[in-house]
């Protein structure tokens, strides 16, 4: 991996970063949601300082250029936030579906006592 | 004992009235709350022109999620044994004393009403039919039960089962799944035959592009409940 392309992708991932914090500071993020991507973000970019690392995992992983490995580890990660997110929506769902019950019961009853 | 009929509703405005004078007139002792699943129609001025008992869900929640407001609402007024009776005007509420009758009488947690043991009335088309037979295969080789018409919206509990619905109830097409949830908990399941009639209004929630995902969703539904952690009586 040249040089060139490592301060590319430093860069990207310091702009998404610096956005990414911005908007947690402007609360339109929820650090809970933010927290998976700062961590993919630190990731990438600690890989990405230390080509060495990436380097010694790739032999391992029988992966031939560093760079692929990157583009791998990026898309793990990605998945994994996915993932999460996928959990909750499931659980945001069901909460969705219990407020909206209470609600139209509640209203039901108020309806009754006036 | 008070009895409740859970009528949810989604865009009946054709048929809501028929079905709800039919239960007024046919189904003595029986208290019905009406659950307006955000209905985009006159479903709900209809209801409260005529003054019947609705609950206006303020989101739509899809047949599931409707069904089991009724079963909190029977949990909420202390009711004994609940029914669901669609809004459609499928399913004839002459029936209801019968099947509670036959759930007293047999000590049943939950008693369906049957289109197929007599095999009368309407008989919903060729495909539909093997679906229906194909889950009552699946049904038999997870529970060891024959339930002929799992997917029968007409179906009566007692307040152990009511209770178990309000607390978890499937959310789209929910019916034979839930009906295994039942069995799989030790719970009884019992059929009576009855005749349904065909739908006076509006349209069938299963569109023939539903169809596939239906039958896969809620087959992995069905083997996925089996391998869920039994839940017993004490729940």
């Amino acid at each position: 991996m040249n040089i060139r392309l490592q301060i590319i992708v430093a860069v990207i991932i310091i702009i998404a970063l610096a956005v990414i914090i911005n908007m947690i500071r402007k609360k339109a993020l929820e650090l809970r949601y933010a927290l998976a991507w700062l961590l993919v973000g630190v990731g990438v970019l600690i890989l990405d300082i230390f080509p060495g690392i990436m380097e010694k995992l790739a032999t391992a992983l029988g992966i031939y250029s560093p760079v692929n490995m990157l583009f791998f580890m990026g898309f793990c990660f990605s998945l994994i936030i996915i993932f999460v997110l996928t959990i909750a929506v499931s659980r945001m769902s069901i909460r969705i579906k219990n407020l909206t019950q209470e609600l139209a019961l509640h209203e039901r009853e108020n309806k009754e006592t006036d | 004992m008070k009895k409740l009929i859970i009528i949810p509703a989604y865009n009946e405005s054709a048929s809501i009235q028929s079905t709800v004078e039919a239960i007024k007139r046919d189904a003595k002792g029986f208290d019905y709350v009406v659950i307006n699943d955000c209905s985009t129609d006159q479903t709900r001025n209809i209801c409260e022109e005529n003054g019947y008992n609705i609950v206006n869900l303020p989101v739509n929640l899809g047949i599931g999620g409707a069904v089991q407001t009724g079963y909190k609402y029977g949990m909420k007024y202390g009711y004994d044994i609940a029914v669901q009776v669609d809004g459609d005007g499928q399913h004839d509420p002459k029936y209801l004393m019968e099947m509670s009758d036959y759930l007293l009488e047999t000590g049943a947690d939950m008693i369906i009403g049957s289109r197929f043991i007599k095999k009368e009335g309407f008989q919903s088309s060729g495909a539909r039919r093997a679906g229906i037979k194909y889950f009552t295969f699946l049904i038999k080789l997870l529970t060891g039960k024959t339930i002929t018409d799992p997917t029968s919206g007409l179906r009566m509990v007692n307040r152990d089962v009511m209770s178990f619905f309000a607390h978890d109830y499937p959310k789209d097409y929910p019916e034979p799944e839930s009906v295994v949830a039942v069995l799989r908990s030790g719970r009884t399941v019992k059929e009576i035959p009855v005749i349904m009639r065909e739908r006076s209004g509006g349209v069938s929630s299963i569109s023939l592009k539903k169809s596939v995902y239906y039958m896969v969703k809620v087959s992995l539904a069905i083997l996925i409940e089996k391998i869920r952690p039994r839940n017993g009586r004490s729940r």
